[in-house]
């Protein structure tokens, strides 16, 4: 009896303190359950498939048929059509990025002082963010129409902004950076709001300027906001695909064709789910290589 | 007690389920269609007048699923668990997706068990469904393409308003007399336009007479492996009309589809156009009473091409569902939908061609022919075109379509001449089909 006594004592402790040690292990982890399943089930895994699939060729219903390897790559690489997106969407994402920033600056710089009419011109340079992009590059259709459109009949030109090579990339970014001024107006509107007046202040007592004040002060305090603004306008545009699917269907050729709309034209018209996965993870490798470039930029160039 | 009433609740319930029987509860079945704007609200008519005339025994339910290219992406999406519907409205183009896809119940089979007589469907129009002497889908809302011009702006240049072009050589020849140019030579009117459309492609391939794709045009037992366009030399003759026009600024480039195109004829900047039959009742009250519209036949690329046209549009498929009940309600919700008097309705709403014969005897058909005999050179086109013009099958149709607006943008920017032209654009759709074909 005693003997048996002495024998389960010491081990009943140790089993508890190894129970509590395993709930203690485990119990993060389930914190992180929820996190972690959405994760998996809509990044995860749908990243894993995209790289299954990049090596399959797909039947009309999108499953994987006939291992092709690497060769959806090597199509891309030697296709003319591929590069000449790639290079497209560069152009666009430079334009839009860049634009939309220079037109967000400007019109809040236009309204940091108070005037009669501030707050009108204020609502109409955040509109666009209320717009949908669908709706707003429909009416664009029909400002930019080569014969009776809008913008032709007010410039006297007689120009084809969207079927002329020249100018379709030109138009699509322009109608892009329009959408994206709203947002880009109001975050640098609150970053400019940020600003200590005292810094102004002083400023205006050592005899600066405006540009001057702009330069020193503005700017730079509001460094962080125009490197958040310029990520998500990078990121919005080369997600950009309503108004290319409406107003040029990436053509004409591929002036306008850029990644996304490609993977589109892939996947879901012509249901190659493959060459689409594969178009989809090189993209996923530019903008992984342009998001490391941004912050090795803002460690040297953005104050908080 | 309890005894007793579990026992009144379980009669109750068995009575309501009875008498539930014997009312009939009825057949539901569900319509996709995509059919947008008036064309959507004539859908949304026939098929309230179909329940209200079948209540109790069959019910449809319509939904709208976007455009062509939306619905089938839907079927194809939805198709891998489970059929999402029972009739669906199918582009032409889809067609030979839908015989490969396996889904659908060839309409000749309810056509075989109940003996109806298919006389009674416009023969060219039938043709197009056609494959193997099996009809696989109802053709429903069929359109052929047309040229359209202004009568007005005939009458001012001097030419005769009453005789359209009936092919290039006329059309540049009648455009060069339509062209006015303002103080600064700026083009105000453009003789000629058109939308890079590669529907009209397909349609001038068929006017020459000459195949698109292999195996009999991709009608025959196998379906088509390469496209024959460049070896016949019809796609060259089509491109050199392109660049004929473009390079002698008779027009200018329009973009791809048809809208602009057709926005421009309505404004009066293009005074001949091409549109579909389908355009034909948008188009006449778009322009009111600005100006005359004349219509005449699809122009021929050369002035002795003996083909025809195809028809476009959709067509009314049946997904086998398996259930013999459903299948049957649809059959009976097709048959109602081609019956002449609702043909006569879309018709006269639509501009789409009535697809049963019988239609044409009916008084609804004959006032809207009287009030717009222009749809009078429709009916003529599609009557004088013999069925073997019926147009090629091709499962990657929607992409090689698109291809071929792509290469006609290349070539009319300069990037590649005619030859390359053909040389690529065969290649890309060739090896469109060889994938689809090796992996389906």
């Amino acid at each position: 009896m005693s003997l048996t006594d002495s024998l389960k004592t010491p081990t009943a402790k140790p089993r508890t303190r190894i129970k509590k040690g395993f709930y203690a292990t485990i119990e993060p982890y389930l914190f992180l359950l929820p996190a972690f399943t959405i994760f998996a089930l809509f990044l995860f895994y749908p990243f894993g498939r995209t790289i299954y699939l990049s090596t399959y060729l797909t039947d009309k219903l999108g499953n994987a048929k006939v291992f092709w390897g690497l060769r959806n790559y090597t199509d891309l690489f030697s296709s003319s059509s591929f590069w000449a997106s790639v290079g497209v969407t560069f152009q666009f994402v430079a334009i839009v990025a860049f634009g939309g920033l220079i037109v967000g600056l400007t019109t809040s710089l236009l309204t940091t002082r108070k005037y009669p009419g501030v707050t009108f011109a204020s609502a109409s340079y955040a509109m666009p963010v209320a717009i949908a992009s669908a709706a707003a590059s429909m009416a664009f259709r029909m400002i930019l129409h080569p014969t009776n459109g809008l913008l032709n009949i007010l410039l006297g030109t007689q120009v084809n902004w969207t079927g002329d090579p020249k100018w379709a990339l030109f138009s699509v970014s322009m109608v892009t950076i329009w959408l994206a001024s709203g947002i880009n107006f109001i975050f640098i509107s609150a970053g400019l709001r940020g600003v200590p007046d005292e810094l102004y202040e002083s400023a205006s007592i050592d005899g600066a300027g405006y540009w001057r004040k702009l330069v020193s002060i503005t700017l730079p305090s509001i460094s962080p906001t125009l490197f958040f603004q310029i990520i998500i306008n990078i990121i919005s545009a080369f997600q950009s695909f309503s108004q290319i699917r409406l107003l040029t269907q990436g053509g004409p050729g591929d002036a306008t064709n850029v990644i996304v709309y490609a993977i589109y034209r892939d996947a879901f018209f012509n249901f190659r789910f493959g060459t689409a996965a594969a178009r989809s993870i090189i993209l996923f490798v530019i903008v992984l290589i342009i998001t490391l470039i941004q912050f090795s930029f803002e460690k040297r160039s953005v104050h908080y | 007690m309890r005894k007793i009433l579990s026992l009144i609740l379980a009669v109750s319930l068995l009575l309501g389920i009875g008498s539930a029987m014997a009312a009939g509860s009825p057949t539901e079945i569900i319509f996709w269609h995509s059919m947008g704007g008036v064309n959507g609200e004539a859908i949304a008519k026939m098929v309230e007048d179909f329940n209200a005339a079948y209540e109790g025994k069959i019910k449809v339910t319509v939904e709208y699923q976007g455009s062509y290219d939306d619905a089938i992406n839907k079927i194809k999406a939805a198709g891998m668990s489970a059929l999402p519907c029972d009739v669906v409205q199918v582009y032409d183009i889809g067609s030979r997706f839908m015989i490969d896809s396996g889904w659908a119940l060839p309409m000749q089979e309810m056509i075989d068990a109940e003996g109806y007589d298919v006389t009674q469907i416009e023969p060219n129009i039938a043709a197009y469904y056609t494959i193997e002497g099996k009809l696989y889908s109802m053709p429903f809302n069929s359109s052929t393409p047309l040229l359209y011009y202004n009568k007005t702006a005939f009458e001012e240049a001097g030419l005769n308003p009453d005789v359209a072009p009936k092919n290039f050589d006329e059309i540049i020849e009648m455009a060069e007399k339509l062209t006015k140019k303002d103080a600064d030579g700026k083009v105000t009117r453009y003789g000629f336009g058109m939308g890079n459309y590669g529907w009209f492609f397909e349609q001038w391939m068929g006017k020459m007479g000459l195949h698109y794709v292999d195996n009999n045009n991709g009608r025959g037992a196998e379906p088509a492996t390469k496209v024959v366009f460049d070896e016949t030399g019809g796609a060259e003759e089509i491109f050199k009309v392109w660049k004929r026009l473009i390079d002698e600024g008779i027009i200018t480039y329009l973009g791809r589809g048809n809208n602009d195109a057709k926005a421009a004829f309505i404004s009066e900047n293009i005074a001949i156009t091409l549109e579909s039959t389908a355009a034909l009742k948008s188009l006449l009250v778009n322009v009111g009473d600005n100006f005359e519209i004349g219509t005449g036949y699809f122009p021929n690329i050369h002035p002795d091409d003996v083909g025809g046209v195809s028809i476009g549009g959709g067509s009314l498929w049946m997904l086998a569902s398996g259930n013999d009940e459903k299948q049957k309600a649809s059959w009976e919700f097709v048959k109602y939908m081609i019956s002449p008097d609702v043909q006569a309705f879309w018709n006269a709403q639509t501009g789409y061609f009535p697809i049963t014969v019988a239609t044409h005897e009916l008084d609804a058909f004959k006032d809207n022919m009287a009030q717009y005999p222009q749809f009078g050179t429709a009916i003529d086109q599609l009557h004088s075109t013999a069925p073997q013009y019926a147009g090629a099958l091709l499962s990657v149709f929607p992409e090689a379509r698109a291809l071929v607006e792509t290469y006609t943008e290349r070539l009319i920017n300069g990037e590649l001449d005619i030859a390359a032209t053909v040389e690529n654009l065969a290649r890309e759709i060739n090896s469109a089909i060889e994938i689809y074909n090796l992996t389906n």
